[in-house]
């Protein structure tokens, strides 16, 4: 079976590593990008399983981020991540069709959780 | 007898001045201390005396307390308020001027050898009543012992009793402006806490999450049941408590528009109870349900009133510590178009300075509390148009009203923060 590929998007440096180290440890092909535009780019020359979204971009709301990234490849599954410790924001995502979301911080077991769960979707 | 030089008619028409003075201060005068300053120096002036004296009745500590002075030297007023004891008249002496000719054998008069140095010979104590309550006395001192007519004497108890209701009056709205003032500031603390929250959130939750992750990575890397695992476990736990802090945080600070459907208020209570049904049994603590069995439902968001009750019921167990009794009360007002429900524990209740204080965000007594607990249940309420109140008395126990609306209004929001 062909790896998973994965994206994170996120401008934090630390959560973009830490994450690639976590999902590389299952197996799984890891990029990432630290903008809405770098992350866009990146999705429409390659093909990704699941992006792991951060809600709170430098250059670009997160939700149109997806926005776009569901109207291009509707079938990847996007994980949003948010820092502002609401549900609010992740089930409004989730209406615009996010497949999970992951309020920060999380624990790589919870991580691995979510993107075993969005693979099976 | 007169001032010397005065005629009748001439003294008359002073007090007559003096009493139109302090009618107009209660037109132009928005302070108690200017009309009390008034009132000392007029009398003093008509009365062609020495000094005068006025004290107030501080009803938070049960005192008089001087407000106003004129003509007395430093060495006298140094003395201070008196206390209630000493002052409180008989009853009959609430609407009576009380002449004190004999100042070394008066009982009322507390520091007979300053007031003799002074040069003082005669006092007079005016009574600033309110129909049978004493609010307040202007004591007049004079240099030489003389007669007062009876004329003279009704002249300055009218007069007295106009000061007493602009003194009144003026209080009354001066109270009122500090407790919109307190409340204003309150308001104002609140929206911008809000504001800040959520910045918070963001900034301290996304480095967490790079200390989360590494941590838990690391943690199934290094030999289990050593040091480093230990250690490794500590900080996620101890950065998972930090989320909760924060989360905390933001659901104070949020506009969290409660759901509101009819529920029955006895059943959240009993959830909230089973939630803590551990905690208490091995405290052994003792819980009596009060409850009205023929309880109506009000509109209410039954996870906030839950998370309410749950933050009561543990302070209430933790006031009690081992083997305490905590009731829970809970009454139907169609009356009053609202139904209550109070929790009440036998603990160690709450410092005076403290009661005021334990709404507001982050204060605490708890060695580990965050402050947040009770600002959360406050707001919940206050979002329900519902009333929190609490009453204590230390060592004896506190209780906690709620009282929720059977009718949903349009919301209110206690904090106006608007961010997420």
């Amino acid at each position: 079976m062909k790896p998973l590929s994965i994206l994170v998007i996120d401008d934090e440096a630390v959560i973009c590593r830490a994450c690639k180290l976590i999902l590389a440890e299952q197996g799984f092909t890891v990029d990432s990008h630290m903008s809405g535009i770098a992350g866009l780019n990146a999705i429409s020359q390659n093909r990704y399983d699941i992006v792991l979204l951060d809600l709170k971009l430098p250059d670009m709301d997160g939700l149109d981020v997806m926005k776009l990234v569901k109207k291009e490849k509707p079938d990847t599954r996007v994980i949003v991540m948010t820092g502002y410790s609401t549900i609010a924001i992740a089930v409004a995502a989730m209406k615009f069709g996010a497949a999970d979301y992951l309020s920060k911080p999380f624990t790589d077991d919870e991580l691995i959780t979510v993107v075993e769960k969005a693979r099976k979707k | 007898m007169m001032a010397v030089g005065l005629s009748p008619a001439a003294k008359y028409e002073g007090y007559f001045q003096v009493f139109r003075d302090i009618i107009r201060s209660i037109h132009s005068s928005t302070s108690v201390q200017e009309v009390l300053e008034m009132m000392v120096t007029k009398s003093t002036d008509v009365l062609n005396a020495r000094g005068a004296l006025l004290r107030i009745h501080n009803k938070k500590n049960n005192k008089f307390e001087v407000r106003a002075a004129c003509g007395l030297g430093e060495r006298y007023l140094a003395k201070g308020s008196v206390t209630t004891e000493k002052l409180i008249p008989e009853p009959d002496y609430l609407h009576k001027v009380l002449i004190i000719t004999d100042i070394w054998n008066a009982p009322r008069v507390e520091y007979p050898q300053q007031a003799w140095d002074e040069g003082i010979r005669m006092m007079l104590d005016v009574p600033l009543a309110i129909e049978d309550r004493l609010i307040g006395l202007i004591r007049i001192y004079l240099e030489e012992q003389r007669e007062f007519s009876d004329d003279e004497l009704d002249f300055l108890l009218t007069v007295a009793e106009q000061c007493a209701c602009i003194i009144e009056r003026v209080q009354l709205h001066e109270n009122q402006q500090d407790h919109f003032t307190h409340l204003a500031t309150r308001m104002d603390k609140m929206s911008s806490l809000g504001r800040m929250a959520a910045g918070i959130a963001h900034e301290i939750n996304n480095p967490l999450a790079g200390i989360l992750l590494y941590s838990s990575n690391m943690s199934k890397k290094v030999p289990q049941g050593g040091q480093l695992e230990e250690g490794l476990q500590i900080i996620i736990k101890e950065t998972q408590r930090c989320k909760t802090i924060i989360q905390g945080l933001l659901d104070f600070a949020r506009d969290k528009e409660p759901q509101r459907a009819p529920a029955n208020i006895n059943a959240i209570v009993e959830k909230a109870l089973s939630i803590l049904e551990n905690e208490f049994h091995l405290r052994h603590i003792r819980v009596e349900r009060q409850l009205d069995k023929d309880m109506i439902p009000a509109p209410l968001d039954e996870n906030q009133i839950e998370q309410v009750l749950i933050n009561l019921l543990l302070n209430a167990a933790l006031a009690v510590g081992d083997r305490g009794t905590v009731t829970v009360r809970s009454r139907k007002h169609p009356d009053r178009n609202n139904i209550s429900v109070e929790v009440v524990d036998n603990g160690c209740g709450i410092d005076k300075d403290n009661i005021k204080k334990i709404f507001e965000p982050f204060f605490s007594t708890k060695t580990n509390g965050t402050g947040l607990g009770l600002a959360v249940s406050y707001g919940i309420i206050k979002n329900h148009q519902g009333k929190i109140r609490v009453t204590s008395a230390p060592g004896k126990g506190t209780r906690f009203l709620i009282e929720l609306p059977l009718k949903a209004g349009k919301p209110i929001h206690a904090t106006g923060t608007g961010c997420l």
